[in-house]
């Protein structure tokens, strides 16, 4: 999520897997100055000054903050003690899922299975991408458990597939990131495969009709 | 109303198909990081709480969006899942478009409905 | 049983010949929904017969049905899409039969369409792709298509698959060479909120297969 343009602090939030939060702003407005970030999790604690700044030329330009479980964040970025900007949001709204791990594979006939270890939290959505090397695009199918079978699948050919995981935005809103995407990984006939491009053929189309 | 004995899992299914649709509708290009503020809720009950306040209950610059489509439909939901629940009388037959007019969607009423999908948001995730 | 459109929830001593069907078709119109009714029996006079619904409706408490030769239908923004309504048949003014309906339980998804074949020799496949008019919607997103296939000759052998996108890949091997094939899709809602029905099936589309099976063997 980022602030609108013109706003003092162009201020962005991304939050990476609940692990870490990462606020950054850009202070166009104020060349040369060094802010402090101040933060807690509860509006009953004190607030904390930021552990880990991120420096851009020398001066701060974001903070770094190990984050526990889905909750509020409340902060305060101040020029010496003057306050620019108070804010509280939900963490949440700024979710990064982290890329999904090992990818299993489960073949039965002309249909796989994938499934990969689960993020632990809710209402994610799994995207299992393949394709052939006669295929332009990747072909999706998703689904809210990391187990998802695709069907109409040629044994003989060499198949890529890849995984990302998104959050659903009627729970998270529509200012999250998706995953970055899992490394490619290649199949055929059941094994894995170190690359699809040896033995490919050039593809020719033809529309019958 | 006390919201512990809801059915969670049919209100979760009402807003993520219905209600969320609405909401979006209504708020349609308004982003949460342009708020200061947010309507956290710790459980389920607490949600639902503030979710019926903030839907049901005017704020200072927002009268009361309890007559819009959104609105309606959370005070279905809520009825058709929440034992007894009865919550504020919508008066169903006046005619939703000379109010509609009078409600001008101000800013206040933005940013409070934007709280209100957080608050749907954190109820989905924790249910 | 499923008479493939919602039945009447009455006991069998208490159907009357007022019995009826209906399905709804959510958002048919830009955000205007649709819901039709029948009389199960098609020899019924309904002259002075018409529809009512009741509940489940925003800003109103119920709306009258229009008719068309033994269709009665409504169109409108108003339906809740929460919680159950009450239609019921009336005859001058009396209610002559009612039933509990939720229309997000009777939905119908329009009938696929734009069915197409594209055989790609060096994969030695044909790619099947179709479209559907529920990609775009709000409401009924998430659907399961049928894709149903056969050698043109063969009246009844029908092969079918089931998907949830709209792209399907048929190898060439599993085909006769030199054949006519026919090949058509229909759609049915596939998330636990909406429920519903089969759509009409698509307008067929007719391929030929190449004189090899993709083996380099001619039949």
């Amino acid at each position: 999520g980022k602030t609108k343009p013109g706003s003092a602090l162009q201020l962005q939030v991304i939050n990476f897997n609940f692990e870490t939060v990462q606020v950054t702003w850009n202070s166009s407005a104020y060349a040369g100055i060094n802010f402090t970030f101040i933060y807690k999790f509860h509006t009953k604690e004190e607030y904390r000054p930021c552990p880990d700044y991120i420096l851009q030329y020398g001066y701060r330009a974001g903070c770094l903050l190990e984050v526990q479980r889905d909750g509020p964040l409340y902060f305060s970025i101040r020029n010496g003690t003057e306050p620019l900007l108070t804010k509280d949001l939900a963490i949440s709204t700024y979710l990064k899922p982290r890329s999904p791990g090992a990818l299993n594979f489960q073949w039965r006939e002309e249909a796989v299975t994938v499934t990969c270890s689960s993020l632990g939290y809710n209402d994610l959505q799994y995207e299992i991408q393949h394709k052939t090397v006669f295929d332009a695009e990747w072909q999706s199918t998703e689904a809210e458990t990391c187990n998802v079978t695709i069907d109409g699948l040629d044994t003989e050919k060499c198949y890529f597939f890849r995984a990302r995981v998104k959050a659903l935005e009627f729970a998270y809103g529509s200012e999250t990131y998706p995953s970055d995407w899992s490394e490619v990984t290649y199949q055929q006939r059941g094994e894995l495969r170190d690359s699809c491009w040896e033995n490919s053929l050039f593809p020719k189309f033809i529309l019958i009709a | 109303y006390n919201f512990t004995d809801c059915d969670f899992k049919k209100i979760k299914e009402s807003y993520r198909n219905i209600i969320y649709q609405e909401l979006n509708n209504y708020t349609k290009g308004t982003k949460a990081i342009d708020f200061d503020h947010f309507v956290y809720c710790e459980d389920q009950p607490d949600c639902l709480s503030k979710i019926q306040s903030l839907t049901f209950e005017g704020r200072p610059g927002c009268a009361a969006p309890a007559r819009e489509a959104f609105a309606v439909r959370t005070h279905a939901a809520l009825a058709a899942a929440c034992p007894g629940y009865r919550g504020p009388q919508i008066n169903n037959t006046q005619t939703m478009r000379k109010i509609r007019k009078r409600q001008i969607k101000r800013k206040e009423c933005l940013e409070q409905v934007t709280y209100l999908k957080e608050l749907w948001q954190r109820l989905s995730r924790i249910s | 049983g499923e008479s493939g459109y919602a039945e009447n929830d009455f006991d069998d001593a208490e159907l009357d010949d007022y019995s009826f069907s209906c399905y709804s078709q959510l958002e048919v119109d830009g955000l205007q929904h649709l819901l039709t009714c029948m009389f199960d029996d098609s020899d019924i006079n309904s002259t002075n017969l018409e529809f009512e619904i009741c509940g489940a409706l925003l800003d109103v408490d119920c709306l009258n049905f229009n008719k068309l030769q033994e269709r009665y239908f409504l169109k409108t923004k108003k339906f809740l899409l929460i919680g159950d309504s009450k239609i019921c048949v009336k005859l001058e003014k009396k209610n002559m039969t009612c039933r509990k309906v939720n229309i997000v339980k009777i939905v119908k998804p329009e009938a696929p369409f734009d069915v197409r074949v594209v055989y790609r020799e060096g994969a030695n496949d044909f790619v099947v792709t179709f479209n559907t008019s529920h990609l775009q919607k709000k409401y009924v997103k998430v659907l399961i298509h049928e894709v149903a296939y056969r050698q043109e000759k063969n009246e009844n052998n029908w092969m079918r698959v089931n998907l949830t996108s709209t792209k399907l890949t048929l190898l060439q091997r599993k085909l006769q060479p030199n054949a006519m094939y026919e090949i058509k899709v229909r759609s049915i809602p596939y998330a636990n909120y909406f429920e519903g029905f089969w759509s009409e099936w698509s307008p067929s589309f007719h391929f030929r297969t190449p004189e090899t099976n993709g083996t380099g063997e001619t039949d």
